[in-house]
């Protein structure tokens, strides 16, 4: 509220004071609110690096495999493998706390399956296929893993920024604005104060050459 | 709640032998619409998706993509993740630089 809109009244004033006072308090919990989120995101960041360049590297490990294996056996073998796999990962998700903010806890079960089980024939194939699929069934797991980290971390990302963005409106817009109001309306209480002095010192001087 | 993968034939092939039940592919034209499709999708938890594939998406389709939660969007392959970028709006330092 601009300082000119405001009535200087003792009952404003007051109110106004009451406010800045409410103001700062929330300032300085969302204050600690934002440094906590920061401190929390520290601590996954080093665990969102190793984990997107353990995805890279599974990737580009599990392409090479991919790669012989279709050098091999040919790219229509590896493929009727690929449609005989019969198990497939299945997800749950949970969710967990982090100073308000729900991220998600995701468990994956039957990632990898054992040879016998994967529903393609042992001597049909080589064991460049089963290299391949075992190199993916380690990249399907660290893209899990990457999946949970990355989203805690966008989370608390979306939350620092919200949170960065409501401290800043209220230390540079909000608290200033208030501020600006307050000592308008002391001043033209201070203003008023003195014109009345001054009225009732002429009452009194014009009182007195009457009388 | 499934995995899945979105991407080209050579993409894709090898998350079907990891065993990967869902697997999508879609041609460049179709591509941006596919991907759509597919994080609207409540049964899916985690997708799966060629980070140079995100070329193909308009910037406003790119953002939906890469800022879902429901399902978690994660980009395979070389080109660089978005987060860096989001760190460095959100913390103002870009933490990303090794040097």
């Amino acid at each position: 509220m601009p300082a000119a809109d405001v009535k200087p009244t003792r009952s404003e004033l007051l109110e106004i004071k009451k406010k800045i006072k409410l103001t700062k308090s929330g300032y300085k919990i969302l204050k600690m609110k934002r440094d906590g989120l920061i401190l929390e995101f520290f601590k996954i960041l080093e665990q969102a690096k190793d984990i997107r360049d353990k995805v890279n590297h599974d990737y580009e490990e599990a392409m090479q495999r991919i790669a012989v294996s279709k050098a091999v056996d040919g790219a229509i073998t590896v493929q009727s493998a690929a449609f005989a796999l019969k198990t497939h990962p299945e997800l749950s998700l949970r969710s967990k706390n982090i100073m308000g903010i729900v991220v998600p806890e995701i468990e994956a079960n039957s990632i990898r399956t054992p040879m016998d089980q994967r529903g393609y024939g042992v001597i049909g194939t080589s064991v460049y296929i089963d290299e391949a699929a075992k190199a993916f069934e380690n990249l399907v797991q660290t893209i899990i893993e990457a999946a949970e980290i990355e989203t805690t971390m966008k989370k608390l990302l979306d939350e620092v920024e919200k949170t960065k963005r409501r401290v800043n409106a209220l230390e540079f817009k909000v608290i200033p604005e208030l501020q600006e109001s307050e000592a308008f309306i002391r001043l033209r209480l201070e203003e008023m104060e003195r014109e009345n002095t001054f009225r009732l010192k002429r009452v009194k001087q014009k009182a007195e050459a009457h009388g | 709640m499934d995995i899945a993968v979105l991407g080209s034939d050579e993409f894709v092939l090898g998350f079907r032998l990891g065993g990967v039940k869902r697997i999508y592919t879609a041609k460049p034209k179709d591509y941006e619409t596919k991907a759509l499709e597919l994080i609207a999708d409540s049964s899916i938890g985690v997708l799966a998706i060629d980070s140079s594939d995100l070329e193909l998406l308009s910037p406003n389709a790119r953002r939906k993509v890469t800022e879902s939660i429901a399902p978690v969007v994660v980009m395979v392959g070389k080109a660089e993740s978005d987060l860096r970028e989001k760190v460095k709006r959100a913390i103002g330092v870009d933490l990303y630089k090794t040097n």
